[in-house]
């Protein structure tokens, strides 16, 4: 019997510890900055357990069954409490108020503990026994808890794991001792019931890990996902909401079904409207098809070449239906060939010119992609273009990035091309910026537009060009594969924008 | 209450012991698992092989005794040696239509500019970039013009680089205070006064980058031969580089450090090792410009200088004899008798020739000609350079992956993500690292010895955990490391070598159809001295037969 006692105040140790420690953790993966996470988390959490010594003063009767329903209580907060940071921590608005508030909630319970357990068998032992073994067991417990949390528990079980498994231990506590001491017991049969539901709870949780942590990473998202699929190049993320279905590369906004158009018809069409010949097309990048829908609009086009990096994103838009209704079947069109290659590489090996190419890379967001905005990728994007090809370039937003806007424009122009820099407003990107440019001077060389834009007419294209005083020109340097300022640039102005 | 319950039981010493026994035990049990998994899982799953000079065919060169060659045949000239030196004496004879051959030891050719492959990536061997060579050095940028890598001047004179050949941003990193910061001079939570003293030196290395002696020459040029020769900087030639920065108020850790690595990354040796001479060279001694590239940029490729050198083979691909052992070169009246052992065929043959270029270190030149004196004053750094292939390469904390990534006091100078050269956005299954390690904890002789001791277990634990250090999980993310001991990796420019009666001595071989030319003349083991040398032997066999 004694043993039990002190086995459970081992336990109740090893979890009180294990908690804070979970808390720590998580909040320094998700907030940042280890050193003060854990050092306020570890603060907050001992002053949380101070005023559960303090309260332990008002327990006077029945300590038995409270002891039992505080143990269940402790093993639900500190069981739930990550996944429950994990779920909210997209959601909240104030992150650190639910996380220090866990925190002093599993504090002051974890703090009830030991002076209610120590009230429990003060007149069963000794005091001086009585002290001595509890603090020896809670040292333990302690140490035990820092030893196999970093060693075992993270690496195996993780996080959300680790702390349904230590709710449900202390659960096991409350009901061995529950069945112990049934006939000391108020309300026995209830509080069994509620332990058993908890265990059950837990295990739920336990079971059911990764599926919240899907759950919560699909949270980081306005609406619903519907899709998901990671290919060794990016992870594809599909969502929908009543009016509107969005794709993420990497969690980035690539387009909303509401107002594609707008970005989609101000790419293809002025270029189209300043290119002569207009036969052999050429896509970088583009795998959505929505480039390639627009530009079968005309059709004098005879061929579409069309080369983006990824399989699994070419594959997505030929097959989903969802998704070939928005971009009309194009990636089926007998006139386009796919080619899933990298665009550079590409380039180097390619033989064939053509009269128009459209590049949309993502964003320069990283020095990879940083590449593919390169003078060296200018200049040897020229070999496969003729004297009056034209292109465009889609530039990220002059609004936010008005240096790494202009920055594509001055590395266009420093490979000897001529420009027209223009922009237009796409309500879910905001203001965005394009770059049309060529090796020959730039001219209208056709008024004709095809029937059916919802926004884009020949009367609107010398407003795009115009740029007010926060988007204009700026000095800037061109970028180079030796340099990379333009992901720079790219860092500097939107890290700014996010803050 | 039950009776039982209410009895007072002490806990007694022996309970007690029995309780942290078990506690105790467990958490032994399991600290040990643990370990073990680390253990013996880290190490054993990596697979490699040591690569190296063939040492053991070049030491019959002590031993002599070769059977008389029974075949002999004729050229004009003959380059003993295919590193960048001899490599580059045959694009010049080639050029001026003079038949020559060249002798390898080796299968393949470079020496130190070799290079080697799987199936994810080539990766250099050894020496694996070339800094923007000076303005004046006009021999270098046409060999870079020719090689398609220099492709014009701008209207102020400057050299346009092919910009796939110029290292990608971003360049350099170091691990320091745990977490990596941009470029390689410490700066993350270094004091301001040390800081500040870094500030002072390298301002006081672009005075110096400039600084002209008496004779109007540069204090510090590229090539060596070309720098001043002033006794006022020549001097500096007679203490260390640390005796120097001492001398010269210098006492900050960090920078004392960041001269260390630099002495190390281009010497194989720290700076007390080291001449002042040498050591301020590192940084005065490159003046390059371009118009394209900030001065300290430099060029390099995925398979490093494996791409020069493939360059200057095209002009002796047909001429080139490999796994040719030379044991004796042998002034015979006009001519030169050089003897060597085909080392497939097993046996001897004789070539004679009207000139011999002897692009070989002094260690082995000296063996080679009759009754020279033993060339005790040239110091060879061994090295050790491994190719580490593995899953990934953890990013770290900080600064993202660089092309250069070293570690603050490591051992090693790091790592060189040479793959970062790549184009392409798709990187291949496995990623490539290259590691250096100048062996400098011990004098070179014994160094080497170590070297040439260890086995391949032994330098993958040696190697995963100097990466570990700053990429804790790296164990298992390693698949394959290939290691290559440069037993006499380069020449080293100890106090007093450079200005030593010797060095001067060794310029000339003493026969006049016979010409030394290696970096180990310049006493910098560098291309551009290797690129000089080779140059200068060939316009003296061009010179000698007009005359």
């Amino acid at each position: 019997m004694e043993a039990l006692l002190f086995f459970s105040v081992f336990v109740i140790a090893t979890c009180g510890l294990i908690y804070e420690l979970v808390a720590g953790t998580l909040a320094s993966y998700l907030l940042g900055d280890s050193v003060t996470q854990f050092s306020t988390i570890i603060g907050a959490y001992l002053f949380a357990m101070g005023i559960g010594a303090w309260l332990s003063r008002f327990f006077k009767k029945e300590l038995l069954s409270w002891f039992i329903q505080l143990e269940i209580l402790v093993g639900l907060i500190g069981g739930i409490s990550s996944a429950a940071l994990f779920l909210l921590f997209e959601h909240a608005l104030s992150f650190r108020l639910i996380l220090y508030m866990l925190v002093g909630l599993t504090g002051i319970l974890v703090g009830l503990e030991l002076p209610l357990l120590m009230n429990i068998l003060k007149n069963r032992y000794e005091f001086r026994d009585l002290v001595s073994r509890v603090f020896t067991f809670d040292y333990i417990g302690a140490l035990l808890a820092s030893i196999v949390f970093p060693l075992l528990l993270v690496p195996y079980l993780g996080l959300i794991r680790t702390s349904c498994f230590f709710g449900i231990l202390n659960v096991l506590v409350a009901m061995i001792v529950l069945v112990k001491f049934r006939s000391e017991i108020k309300w026995a049969a209830y509080l069994k019931i509620k332990a058993v539901a908890v265990i059950l709870f837990l295990s739920g949780i336990f079971f059911w890990a990764n599926e919240i942590m899907t759950f919560s990473e699909g949270m980081a998202f306005r609406d619903p996902v519907i899709f998901t699929h990671s290919s060794p190049y990016q992870r594809i993320v599909l969502t929908r909401s009543k009016s509107d279905l969005r794709l993420y590369l990497n969690g980035n906004l690539q387009f909303s079904s509401a107002d594609e158009y707008r970005y989609h018809e101000a790419l293809v069409h002025p270029v189209m409207m300043y290119g002569g010949s207009r036969r052999k097309i050429l896509i970088l990048g583009g795998g959505d098809g929505m480039a390639a829908r627009e530009l079968l609009k005309y059709p004098e086009i005879e061929h579409i070449t069309l080369v983006d990096l990824d399989p699994s994103m070419t594959r997505l838009f030929k097959e989903n239906t969802l998704l070939t209704k928005l971009n009309s079947n194009s990636l089926l069109s007998p006139k386009l060939t796919i080619v899933n290659a990298d665009a550079f590489q590409w380039l180097k090996e390619n033989k064939e010119t053509f009269n128009i190419a459209i590049i949309d890379f993502p964003d320069p967001g990283n020095y990879a992609v940083g590449k593919l905005y390169t003078t060296a990728f200018y200049r040897q994007l020229r070999h496969s273009l003729n004297d009056s090809s034209v292109i465009v370039v889609q530039s990220t937003s002059p609004y936010v990035a008005p240096k790494a806007f202009w920055c594509v424009n001055t590395t266009l122009l420093t490979c000897g091309y001529k420009t027209i820099p223009y922009h237009t407003y796409v309500p879910s990107f905001g203001e965005w910026g394009y770059v049309m440019a060529s090796p020959a001077a730039l001219y209208q060389q056709h008024d004709q537009l095809p029937e059916g834009l919802r926004y884009f007419a020949a009367g609107v294209f010398p407003q795009m060009r115009l740029f007010t005083a926060d988007m204009d020109k700026r000095a800037v340097r061109p970028n180079q594969l030796n340099n990379q300022v333009l992901v720079q640039y790219f860092e500097d102005e939107w890290g700014k924008y996010q803050e | 209450m039950n009776g039982e319950n209410t009895r007072s039981n002490t806990l007694t010493r022996k309970d007690f012991l029995r309780y942290m026994a078990l506690i105790a035990g467990g958490s032994i049990t399991v600290g040990q698992y643990v370990a073990c998994q680390n253990k013996t899982d880290r190490y054993a799953h990596i697979t490699g092989k040591i690569n190296g000079a063939s040492a053991a065919i070049g030491h019959r060169i002590r031993e002599g005794s070769f059977p008389v060659p029974e075949v002999t045949t004729y050229t004009d000239t003959l380059i003993v040696g295919s590193g960048i030196a001899g490599l580059a004496a045959a694009r010049k004879l080639q050029q001026q239509g003079i038949d020559f051959k060249v002798l390898e030891l080796e299968p393949t050719p470079g020496g130190n500019a070799g290079f080697g492959k799987n199936a994810y990536a080539a990766y250099p061997l050894g020496a694996h970039y070339l800094p923007l060579p000076n303005l004046q050095h006009t021999a270098l940028l046409e060999l870079l013009e020719e090689a398609g890598m220099l492709t014009g001047y701008d209207a102020a004179g400057l050299p346009i680089y092919r910009e796939t050949d110029l290292c990608f941003d971003p360049e350099e990193r170091l691990f320091i205070h745990d977490r990596w910061q941009e470029g390689l001079v410490p700066q993350f939570g270094v004091q301001a006064a040390a800081l500040s003293e870094i500030q002072r030196f390298l301002a006081e290395m672009e005075r110096l980058r400039q600084v002209k002696g008496a004779d109007q020459l540069f204090a510090f040029d590229i090539p060596v031969a070309n720098s001043s020769a002033d006794p006022v900087y020549t001097a500096l030639d007679q203490i260390s580089m640390r005796t120097w920065l001492e001398q010269k108020g210098y006492h900050s850790e960090e920078l004392h450090w960041y001269l260390d690595y630099c002495c190390r990354d281009d010497y194989g040796a720290d700076a007390a090792a080291i001449s002042a001479w040498a050591g301020i060279h590192y940084f005065a001694g490159r003046k390059g410009k371009a118009a394209n590239a900030e001065s300290s940029q430099v060029l390099t490729w995925p398979e490093g200088n494996g791409r020069l050198m493939q360059h200057l083979l095209q002009f002796s691909k047909e001429s080139l004899l490999p796994n040719s052992l030379v044991y004796q070169v042998t002034p015979a009246g006009d001519k030169v008798q050089v003897d060597y052992l085909d080392v497939h065929q097993g046996i001897t043959k004789r070539i004679v020739a009207d000139h011999c270029i002897l692009a070989v270190p002094q260690f082995v030149g000296r063996r080679l000609l009759p009754a020279r004196p033993p060339a005790a004053n040239f110091v060879y750094s061994p090295w050790l350079v491994a190719n580490i292939t593995l899953d990934n390469i953890p990013a770290g904390s900080g600064y993202p992956l660089c092309w250069d990534n070293v570690v603050y006091k490591g051992r090693s100078l790091g790592y060189v993500n040479a793959q970062q050269q790549n184009i392409s956005q798709i990187s291949p299954d496995k990623q490539v690292i290259t590691w250096y390690l100048p062996l400098d904890h011990l004098d070179p002789v014994n160094s080497r010895k170590y070297a040439l001791g260890l086995d391949h277990a032994h330098w993958v634990k040696l190697i995963a955990d100097d990466l570990a250090i700053a990429h804790r999980h790296i164990h298992a993310l390693i698949r394959r490391i290939d290691v290559q001991v440069w037993g006499h990796g380069m020449i080293r420019p100890h106090p007093g070598f450079l200005t030593s009666q010797e060095r001067h001595a060794v310029q000339q071989s003493g026969h006049s159809n016979i010409f030394f030319a290696h970096s180990d003349l310049s006493g910098i083991s560098i291309f551009e001295e290797a690129f000089y040398h080779g140059n200068k032997a060939a316009e003296n066999v061009i010179a000698r037969r007009r005359s």
